[in-house]
């Protein structure tokens, strides 16, 4: 039996196609270190994944990497990196085709992240309702961070340069390390004792790991139970961490920390001093403004000539008795010719006059009296119908066996009404 | 007064001008209240002047405070 040959392409297709058909070779994560990182003017970037015994090549594509890569991978970095195994048939070998690379270890911290804010988050722990304010003008300033470095450095500098009159308390701690937590926790305690107005808590920057202490649960709860107003200081501006979420107060930086906590001199000198000058100037205005008012009363004619106050009233009283004399004068006059018109009254000239008048008027009078009365009715015949003392004037007061008085004029008769 | 925070005082400082600068206030009153913020002007400008150069300093781990440097 002749045994088949075949020719190289022949061959690497054949081996490409059996790659591509294990599944397990089509969705596959890998972790190893990376090395020989290199990106070409393509985009496309190129490495070796390794570990102590073995490496294999691999390339991630510019699609790829502009929508996934978070971050510039190095060579000698632990990476997770998940893709696909295939041939790359030009040069006979197998590569690792990337569509991620992610740091090893970070996914894991980055889920426990995400877990404790949440957990806080929904505890409450984050509520702006809960948020201490930061006091303007501090007299002493507490930091619990590393005692040498960077961020104590700064915080000191900053707060010396713009609030010199205050002081600075330093809690060192470790703030890295499977130590850092407890003893950040430990000086938070410990400076709620000092008679401390802000407490400054942070580092400087580093990896996601070097500022795991401050994602630790413990850390976050003892700067949410602390009694003093916390500003955090973690790492740069883009760092942020569980404690940030928790203060009273996220700062970028330990410089901005330090910023924070402390009013400029500068400016509470000028605002002290602008204060001054509208103090002085308030009351100086309100003299002024009195004293003008004591000027213009006192420029009064009454103040100014009194004796006008006499003259006004000589003169009212001299009126006075001018009306008096003259209104006086009058009713003697007029009396006078009053009692000149009765005295020549006709009638005292006369007197049997009302006499006659009053016996005239008398007399018309009785007249009319008799032409009223009702016996003189009586008289010519008419008479009273009366029932129980009532004048009767229509049939319908009385009834059937009423009894009647007919009053006449010589007397009354008793009747019955039938 | 005496007792009040350099943060009291400048409140009550700001209300004061702020009553002299807008309120009708008797002339009587607004002595008082000028005499009680010049009372306070002098209390705040003593604490801005007279306060030492700041101090950092370090608690130790046996609760000792002292200086500390930052050239370490």
């Amino acid at each position: 039996m002749e045994e088949k040959t075949f020719t190289v392409t022949e061959i690497t297709s054949y081996i490409g196609r059996k790659l591509k058909l294990d599944p397990n070779l089509k969705n596959i994560l890998i972790k190893g270190e990376l090395s020989n990182f290199k990106t070409y003017p393509s985009g496309h970037s190129y490495f070796t994944l390794k570990d102590e015994n073995s490496q294999i090549p691999g390339v991630m594509f510019k699609g790829n990497k502009d929508r996934f890569l978070k971050f510039e991978p190095q060579d000698g970095m632990k990476v997770i990196i998940k893709g696909k195994i295939e041939v790359y048939a030009r040069d006979g070998k197998y590569q690792l085709y990337a569509t991620r690379i992610t740091e090893d270890g970070l996914g894991d911290l980055h889920i426990a992240f995400e877990q404790l804010k949440k957990k806080l988050k929904r505890e409450g722990l984050f509520d702006d309702a809960h948020k201490k304010k930061i006091p303007t003008y501090p007299k002493r300033i507490g930091v619990v961070t590393a005692s040498t470095g960077a961020a104590i450095r700064d915080i000191i500098t900053t707060i010396k340069r713009r609030y010199p009159i205050c002081e600075i308390l330093v809690f060192p701690t470790l703030v890295q390390g499977d130590q850092a937590a407890p003893q950040i926790v430990r000086q938070i305690q410990k400076a709620q004792n000092y008679a401390i107005d802000t407490l400054i808590v942070g580092r400087g920057g580093g990896s996601i790991e070097d500022l795991w202490a401050f994602n630790e649960e413990i850390v976050a709860r003892e700067i949410y139970a602390c009694k003093i107003p916390v500003i955090s200081a973690v790492g740069h501006e883009i760092d942020f961490t569980i404690s940030d979420f928790v203060a009273d107060k996220r700062a970028p930086t330990p410089t901005a920390a330090a910023e924070l906590a402390v009013p400029s001199l500068g400016e509470v000198k000028y605002k002290f001093d602008n204060l001054k000058g509208k103090l002085t100037k308030s009351i100086t205005d309100k003299i002024g403004e009195n004293r003008m008012i004591l000027n213009h009363i006192s420029q009064k004619p009454v103040l100014k000539n009194p004796e006008e106050i006499y003259e006004i009233k000589g003169m009212h009283l001299d009126n006075l008795v001018n009306r008096l004399n003259f209104t006086s004068k009058n009713i003697i006059t007029q009396n006078k010719a009053k009692l000149f018109r009765l005295e020549n009254a006709p009638i005292l000239k006369n007197p049997n006059e009302i006499i006659n008048r009053k016996a005239e008027r008398y007399n018309r009078n009785v007249d009319k009296l008799e032409v009223l009365n009702p016996l003189l009715t009586l008289k010519r015949g008419y008479s009273i119908a009366k029932s129980k003392d009532k004048v009767i004037t229509s049939v319908k007061d009385v009834e059937s066996g009423d009894e009647l008085d007919i009053e006449l004029d010589d007397g009354t008769i008793n009747t019955k009404v039938i | 007064m005496e007792n009040m925070s350099f943060e009291e005082s400048l409140e009550k400082l700001e209300e004061i001008v702020n009553k002299l600068e807008n309120g009708d206030v008797p002339l009587d009153d607004a002595i008082d209240e000028f005499n009680k913020a010049m009372q306070l002007v002098k209390t705040c400008n003593d604490k801005l002047n007279s306060a030492e150069e700041a101090i950092a300093k370090i608690v130790q781990e046996n609760g000792e405070v002292i200086e500390f440097n930052t050239n370490d």
